[in-house]
């Protein structure tokens, strides 16, 4: 039987073998059609229905159940998380599993189009260690991403120490909803800074 | 006895919700038979420290994966019985069946095979076959050593999923 006690390691495994099979737009496909629209359909319906309210419902349940270390902060604009200790990445490097070339691409797979469906866009970065953060608006909110510090205090992720160690670029994603809009910097830098 | 190490004691129930939706693209993209063989390389290739452990260890290890996998599924009900020639799996509730039906989700109708191709491959390397009855919420799945007295596995016996 295929548990959910390691899930995040053949979850991985399934996006090469679906690259292998029919490439990246293959893996696209798979995180829009199975993950957002089948899978996740209840974030789904709890996002397009509620809006922010809905994110905040959403997350703070699953992120919960799949003990992760994080901050989410919610204005009438704007929701954004902080992850300190993202448990699915950090099974895959504690269990060293690498099959597929960027796992965090996943979150903006199935995650970018749902919140397009409900006018939502990025932004968000990742540096591939487990640590990312995302603020969600309203397409029509033309506001940037906040400066370190300035939304999420001294829990932002991007004040850690840690953030910006090199070797491994950190992924950037401005007013997206796409896994393909992203770009690598490898300095790390900072949206609104 | 399990190859890879979470930081909390059991899995996340909603995860059978992307496992069943996994089934489900690769069967309405590519239809049955290479879902089936994405079901064996799964088997033969991620879960190949599990079938280089039984290789190891023998049936006990078998038993002993297998008390350790189903500890670490949330809702699942199952006696796992080590005997001389096979280890028998009694699946009183399928803890992915149990959820997905919890949660009215629509099953995938093959989604029992997938226990049938992928044990198949992880028994294949360790010099063991498996069989699976039932299905639909509650099996028997056992594992022997592979010798020519065993029947090939008959589908027909496993049964379709349904919500």
């Amino acid at each position: 039987m295929l548990g959910v006690y390691d899930f995040c390691g053949h979850y991985e495994w399934t996006f090469e073998w679906l690259r292998r099979l029919g490439g990246e737009p293959l893996v696209c496909q798979f995180w829009d059609e199975a993950i957002h629209q089948d899978s996740q359909s209840h974030a789904a319906e709890l996002i397009l229905q509620k809006g922010i309210e809905g994110m905040k419902q959403y997350w703070g349940h699953t992120l919960q159940a799949e003990g992760a270390g994080y901050q989410a902060i919610a204005t009438e604009q704007t929701f954004r998380i902080d992850m300190h200790a993202c448990p699915s990445r950090g099974f895959l490097i504690r269990n060293q599993l690498h099959q597929y070339h960027d796992y965090c691409d996943h979150c903006m797979g199935w995650i970018g189009p749902l919140l397009k469906h409900g006018k939502f866009v990025v932004d968000h970065q990742h540096n591939h260690r487990g640590q990312c953060w995302w603020e969600i608006r309203h397409q029509s909110d033309p506001t940037p991403a906040s400066a370190p510090g300035q939304l999420a205090g001294h829990r932002d992720v991007r004040l850690r120490a840690d953030w910006n160690l090199s070797g491994k670029p950190t992924d950037t994603y401005e007013r997206s909803n796409h896994p393909d809009d992203k770009s690598s910097k490898a300095n790390g830098s900072k949206p609104g800074s | 006895m399990l190859p890879y190490t979470d930081s909390k004691p059991v899995g996340a129930a909603d995860f059978y919700f992307a496992i069943n939706a996994t089934f489900r693209f690769i069967l309405k993209r590519f239809g049955l038979e290479p879902l089936r063989r994405y079901w064996t390389e799964l088997g033969s290739d991620y879960m190949a420290p599990v079938s280089a452990s039984w290789k190891r260890h023998g049936l006990p290890g078998v038993a002993e994966y297998w008390r350790a996998f189903f500890k670490a599924e949330p809702g699942a009900d199952v006696e796992v019985t080590c005997q001389d020639e096979s280890v028998v799996l009694e699946i009183r509730q399928c803890p992915a069946i149990a959820h997905l039906r919890k949660c009215r989700r629509e099953i995938v109708p093959s989604f029992c095979q997938h226990c049938y191709f992928l044990g198949e491959a992880m028994a294949a390397p360790a010099g063991l076959t498996v069989r699976v009855e039932g299905g639909n919420g509650r099996c028997r799945q056992t594992f022997f050593r592979r010798r020519a007295a065993i029947p090939e596995q008959d589908l027909a016996r496993i049964r379709k999923a349904i919500c």
